[in-house]
């Protein structure tokens, strides 16, 4: 049934890319060029299955049996969830972004060790340190070091 | 910035064990190690590297007193590496399908990339070799590791002169063969007749073998004794 296709489209349309892209298994060039274009277009994608889903059952609504209606409903549950997850970010759930950037003076910053190794810019007279420890999470964080903007990674 | 405007930028993938990140104003996605767009509408695009150290805490607060000190956030500060991440790290499986054996996955190594060729340094061989002196990409380097034994930096050996020097010594008392004078870990030299005079750093990359050799297919690896 047209039904149940869209279902499963919906859900392999978002499903692939996280299942490609995972930490600890391989890539290849052709895993990423297809996650990266499915993961364009299933935020779209997704919503026109769900207008799809929910026209079929509003069609096939009145003559459906009780367990049909049931499966309907499931159907309309699962693109739905598809429809969310195309415009989540779920490397961001395993490792938040730093959104408040803040600093501390050398004397406050007993939150790292003398043995931690640390990232460190300096540009035009302004000099900052990313402890790796922190970096290690957050994978990146922006920053403005001495008028330059910045991206610092790891 | 990227052709005059600042991208702001998303963790958002992987990419055999390198993270993928997504600029929000085009999409595209791009390579951390590189800091190149791989897919999306910057592809092929590179983000100017800022030098910048890896270097242990104490050696920064001496050299930077008035520095400031990314502060942790408390909502994740449980999630952060633990301080024997590096050890910890290295039972962790590598995911990449074909490797060069010439040296064990998880390796650490200090990768020099200049004029094209690149090379990679076993960091446990380093120290030892302190003050290293070679030659990549026709440019004459130095690479020094410092007392702590982990902080590492490269400078040009060839000064604004043109002149190339040699450097020899131990960890805390540098000196160079022509004028005798003492070089410390920033690459100034702080005795002697050339006192004042500063080396050029170049840049390095501290990483696993596996992924350096992934992104420098044609390194070259150091040896001591040859």
């Amino acid at each position: 049934m047209l039904l149940f296709a869209c279902v499963l489209v919906a859900l392999a349309v978002v499903v692939t890319p996280a299942l490609l892209i995972q930490p600890f298994k391989p890539q290849t060039e052709n895993h990423l060029t297809i996650s990266h274009a499915l993961r364009r277009v299933s935020p779209l994608m997704t919503i026109a299955l769900l207008a799809v889903v929910g026209t079929l059952m509003f069609k096939l609504w009145r003559g459906a049996r009780l367990w049909s209606r049931a499966l309907m409903i499931l159907a309309f549950a699962l693109t739905t969830l598809g429809s969310w997850f195309a415009r989540q970010n779920h490397f961001e759930w395993m490792f938040n972004p730093l959104t408040k950037v803040s600093y501390a003076a050398i004397g406050e910053a007993a939150f790292v060790d003398d043995a931690d190794l640390v990232l460190a810019v300096e540009r035009n007279g302004e000099a900052a340190a990313y402890p790796i420890r922190q970096l290690a999470y957050h994978h990146l964080v922006h920053d403005t070091v001495g008028r330059v903007p910045i991206v610092v990674t790891y | 910035m990227v052709n005059g405007r600042a991208l702001r930028f998303h963790l958002y993938g992987i990419n055999n064990q390198n993270f993928i990140m997504r600029d929000e104003e085009t999409g595209s996605w791009w390579q951390q190690v590189s800091g190149e767009a791989i897919l999306g509408p910057l592809k092929g695009t590179k983000l100017k590297p800022v030098p910048q150290d890896e270097i242990a805490f104490a050696l920064w607060k001496r050299e930077q007193p008035g520095g400031r000190v990314l502060r942790p956030d408390p909502r994740v500060v449980s999630l952060y590496a633990k301080a024997d991440w590096e050890t910890r790290m290295r039972k962790v499986p590598v995911a990449t399908r074909t490797f060069d054996k010439r040296l064990d996955a998880r390796e650490l190594v200090v990768g020099v990339t200049l004029n094209g060729r690149s090379k990679a340094y076993p960091m446990r061989l380093l120290d030892p070799a302190s003050p290293l002196l070679d030659v990549v990409g026709g440019v004459p380097i130095v690479i020094v590791t410092a007392e702590d034994k982990r902080s590492v930096r490269a400078f040009s050996r060839r000064l604004d002169d043109g002149k190339v020097i040699e450097l020899f010594g131990r960890a805390d008392v540098v000196l160079d063969s022509a004028s005798g004078s003492q070089w410390d870990f920033s690459g100034v030299a702080v005795r002697g007749p050339w006192a004042g005079r500063r080396l050029e750093k170049v840049a390095i990359l501290r990483d696993y073998w596996f992924d350096w050799r992934t992104y420098n297919p044609q390194t070259a690896i150091y040896s001591a004794g040859l």
